[in-house]
């Protein structure tokens, strides 16, 4: 059954006033009337990353404007704590996979669309499965997914053939402030040319947690990164368990007691070690109604899309900065040129893979490097990693000559990272 | 605003926190607000009651972004029935099932299913008749949103909730395709939880007694090295003041550092104490050097709240904020003429001991501080007002509020906001023309010319940016894009909050969003 006829007369009577003539910054290509119409409502499909926070929204908001082939990735169920703002979920759905909770409950409220879940991971997908669509939407918390996708979608981008370049639009959330922007792969500024703007996860020196703690969370930290695998050995600590919450609560506050440091409760102890990030639904609706509003421009050309990054800040007042981000050069996605990197002739190869996991424009958690003729350090396979593990301590100088390049690549990113070292 | 009034759901509100334990149920689901707002924010929340006149789209989107929360009350006041149109941009509706029922009443029914905690009520009168037979029922409620109401009724509507500033704050909506703009309605808004992101002052220029005598103990010299480099940088810097001050027969003698070489000389004495060179504590000491010579005054913003004349004649029905105001004056008008103390104490390079001790000292002497501010009060305040209060002090805000459109009437501050905002000033004229034109033509559709004649009663002379956004109004004039709807009701609940919790800066203005070029200003 076609969708169109699950339509009313008048069903679109607000959106189809912007599609049935131009306004004074429209681009002249824009076809007003029938053809985008139907483009709309018949033959674009889009792409939703995340069934959470921003992508329940995500998903009400495309569903509404008229897009009704749409799909839904996400890895996650429901758990309790989302309920104060992922609003297709409801207290019996609790335990259940969040795309298929939400694909159900979109189209149960609005007629005619389609919402195709996958409960999964975005890397289960290949370029085959990603082509298909028109548009990608991004509503992820993990930073490591979206560079995932963005270097995939990148990648993906074949000159010969305009279908292959799929804009991105990426949104996120914390607390009172968010982001929205549109990402034209090959184009416009990627996600990855923007790493240093990412606010960086603090951080507590292993000295200061074990010898000299002074605030509750260094009593947290070393609970979780000292006292568990002391303790536990091998057995993994789970953060959405209560009770290990509860342990690491019992050993952190009787760390703090003697001390005498004031503060460690159980909610702390559970934000420091899952890393909560506060959302609300009022951020979450912002940011994602922008996401949206970009997608619906350029499915339909109503209007000019944003160029590139919106920016808001909701604690002082609204405060929102719309500007272009530019692209980087040595970005080791998009930008095609090797990164500058100098480091001392003293610097071990130890030393250097600590660098690439720190610095803010490349934070690349299990990086393995190697030279166009040998192997410095692999992470895997074990057989390699032990072959390569005694370069750690070499002096990189001894390895690479100066202006030499090293390629880096880890397991988590889909793309190598190519470093033109030199020594001072 | 009212005060919060419900005392059941005040009672059965979340206790401050269950510190030792995992959360109940209730503090589960809202965990990731809780750490934005607290249970004070959240009881504040749960008293409240949000009247909504006009269930459109961006009514409801804004409802949602207030009931996932926990409000305690909403009730949507509309007589209209279910078209064709609304089931199509309205996601709380039943699409087409819903066509020809109560609008209000189909809404709440589909609000409710987000949050057992909160009571929703459909109320089919229309505004007119509320106004004309019972105005008094609007003032039972704490916030009033008003979304793409006529403009002839929502100047009565504003003009009764202006007429008492006892009556609830009014949310002015008004959008039209991809134009938007929003405005707060209320005479006065005070903060003290307006969680500043500036740090108050650790007074190292102004040692207080107990941290001097601290600082002078400790004999750099014959310390232990392990011992020398945990240091707090807070000692090094009064400790490192002193000497210099002390140094009487240059000439700065007793002063701190002045000029430019005077403070580079300061921070090479710092530099110079380092025993080893990878002694952390004295590189925090010499980038934090700056705090000795930036004086610790009462910052303007606060000083300014002190002029309010209300401060002069404290009476019991003095609003607390004000009670606290003045004593805060009063305090500052003594030694050391400083805000008092803040208790909490950043995290620095230190060993435990060290840095316990020091916290020690900031919080008696806080304590010690806020007992004075206590004998200061004119009237009795509960003492976790006070603790917030002066844990606060630094961020205090007073925001003063106009009349709903006071703006377009006022020819001085319209030309102010034309030289620094002409975008935002054309898309605030455009949707103000629209209304207009609107309420005096209801059936007459408005064209450009049509707009433009109206815009220039407010402002003769139009500015740049006027034809894009007289032309979007044009286009799409009143348009509920569901986008639009969805922005506007996540910017406007966001206020809604700051008003209700007292918490955060809520504007002070008219909130413009474009979508076509994506910005939002305040004018
Ligand atoms: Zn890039």
């Amino acid at each position: 059954m076609p969708a169109t006829t699950q339509d009313w007369d008048e069903r679109y009577y607000h959106v189809d006033q912007i599609l049935e003539k131009p306004g004074p910054r429209t681009d002249p290509g824009f076809l007003a009337g029938d053809e985008v119409k139907e483009f709309l409502r018949e033959k674009c499909k889009i792409l939703v990353i995340g069934a959470g926070g921003l992508g329940c929204e995500i998903l009400a908001n495309l569903a509404l404007t008229g897009f009704k082939d749409i799909h839904v990735i996400d890895m996650d169920t429901i758990d309790i704590s989302n309920l104060n703002r992922q609003f297709l979920f409801r207290p019996k759905d609790v335990g259940n996979p969040k795309a298929i909770v939400a694909a159900e409950f979109i189209m149960n409220r609005v007629p005619g669309v389609t919402v195709t879940p996958y409960y999964g991971k975005i890397q289960d997908k290949d370029d085959d499965y990603y082509m298909q669509f028109n548009l990608v939407i991004c509503g992820l918390d993990s930073v490591e997914a979206r560079r995932w996708i963005n270097a995939t979608l990148v990648n993906m981008v074949d000159p010969e053939n305009p279908e292959s370049l799929k804009p991105l639009i990426d949104g996120g959330t914390e607390g009172f402030k968010g982001q929205a922007r549109v990402i034209l792969p090959t184009v416009s500024s990627c996600y990855e040319c923007s790493l240093d703007m990412l606010n960086k996860p603090t951080a507590f020196p292993i000295c200061t947690i074990a010898n000299t703690p002074r605030l509750p969370e260094h009593c947290i930290e070393w609970a979780s990164v000292l006292e568990w695998p002391r303790v536990h050995g091998d057995k993994k600590m789970d953060t959405d368990d209560p009770e290990h919450i509860s342990w690491l609560y019992n050993q952190a506050a009787a760390r703090a007691k003697d001390f005498k440091i004031e503060g460690v409760t159980w909610s702390l102890t559970q934000g420091v070690v899952k890393n909560i990030i506060p959302a609300i639904a009022s951020t979450n609706a912002i940011i994602a109604a922008s996401c949206c509003n970009e997608a619906f421009k350029i499915a339909t050309s109503s209007a000019a899309y944003l160029n590139n990054y919106f920016m808001l800040i909701g604690t002082d007042g609204v405060y929102s900065y719309t500007f272009e981000h530019e692209k980087r050069d040595d970005c080791p996605v998009c930008g095609g040129e090797a990164l500058d990197m100098s480091i001392s002739s003293e610097t071990t190869v130890e030393q250097l893979i600590e660098l690439l996991i720190e610095k803010q424009d490349i934070q690349i958690k299990k990086p393995s490097l190697s030279t166009p003729t040998a192997q410095i350090y692999f992470q895997a396979p074990p057989q390699l990693e032990a072959a390569t593990r005694p370069n750690l301590t070499k002096k990189v100088s001894e390895l690479v000559p100066a202006d030499g390049e090293i390629t880096v690549t880890s397991t988590s990113l889909p793309f190598s990272l190519s470093l033109r070292i030199s020594y001072t | 605003m009212k005060e919060s009034q419900d005392i059941e759901t005040a009672t059965t509100a979340l206790s401050p926190t269950n510190a030792t334990g995992p959360p109940d149920n209730k503090a589960r689901r809202y965990d990731r607000q809780l750490r934005l707002w607290a249970a004070s924010g959240q009881n504040a929340l749960e008293s409240s009651r949000v009247l909504v006149i006009n269930g459109t789209a961006t009514s409801t989107s804004t409802l949602k972004n207030l009931v996932l929360p926990g409000i305690g009350h909403f009730t949507i006041l509309d007589p209209s029935k279910v078209t064709p149109a609304d089931a199509g941009n309205n996601f709380f509706l039943n699409g087409p099932h819903s066509i020809g029922k109560s609008r209000a009443e189909e809404e709440v029914r589909l609000l409710l299913e987000l949050n057992d905690g909160v009571e929703g009520m459909a109320d089919t009168r229309s505004l007119e008749e509320v106004l004309d037979t019972d105005p008094e029922w609007i003032s039972g409620f704490t916030v009033v949103v008003a979304h793409n109401l006529d403009s002839k009724l929502l100047d009565r509507l504003a003009t009764f909730l202006w007429s008492d500033d006892s009556h609830p704050c009014l949310f002015v909506i008004r959008s039209s395709g991809f134009l938007a703009e929003f405005y707060i309605q209320y005479h006065e808004h005070a903060i003290i939880e307006s969680h500043s992101e500036t740090a108050p002052s650790l007074r190292i220029d102004k040692a207080f007694p107990g941290l001097l005598e601290y600082a002078k103990s400790l004999d750099f010299k014959t310390m232990d090295p392990t011992e020398h480099s945990h240091i707090p940088y807070v000692v090094i810097l009064v400790k490192a003041l002193e000497d210099w001050k002390a140094e009487a027969s240059l000439p700065h003698g007793g002063l701190p550092p002045q000029t430019y070489p005077e403070k580079q000389e300061f921070k090479k004495s710092i530099v110079a104490m380092k025993i080893k060179p990878d002694e952390e504590n004295f590189d925090e000491a010499e980038a934090q050097a700056y705090k000795c010579w930036t004086s610790t005054t009462v910052p303007s913003e606060v000083a300014e709240l002190f002029q309010d004349t209300r401060l002069t004649n404290i009476t019991p029905k003095t609003p607390r904020f004000f009670v606290l105001l003045a004593a805060l004056k009063e305090f500052t008008q003594q030694e050391p003429y400083a805000l008092p103390l803040s208790s909490t104490l950043p995290d620095m390079k230190s060993n435990t001991e060290n840095y316990v001790h020091l916290q020690k000292l900031y919080k008696t002497k806080a304590e010690e501080e806020k007992g004075v501010i206590k004998k200061l009060l004119a009237a009795p305040v509960p003492s976790d007002l006070v603790d917030s209060f002066v844990k606060n002090a630094h961020g205090l805000k007073l925001l003063k509020g106009k009349l709903w459109d006071a703006l377009n009437g006022d020819k001085e501050a319209l030309a102010n906001s034309v030289g620094t905002l002409p975008k935002q000033v054309s898309a605030h004229l455009a949707l103000s023309a629209l209304a207009t034109f609107h309420s005096d033509n209801p059936t007459a559709t408005p064209t450009v010319d049509a707009l433009t004649a109206e815009a220039k009663k407010i402002l003769p002379e139009l500015l740049e940016g006027w034809d894009d956004a007289v032309g979007e109004v044009v286009r799409a004039p009143f348009a509920d894009l569901p986008n639009t709807a969805a922005f506007l009701g996540g910017l406007v609940a966001q206020e809604v909050i700051k008003m209700i919790t007292k918490q955060y800066v809520p504007i002070n203005g008219y909130c413009v969003a474009d979508l076509v070029d994506s910005w939002t200003g305040v004018i």
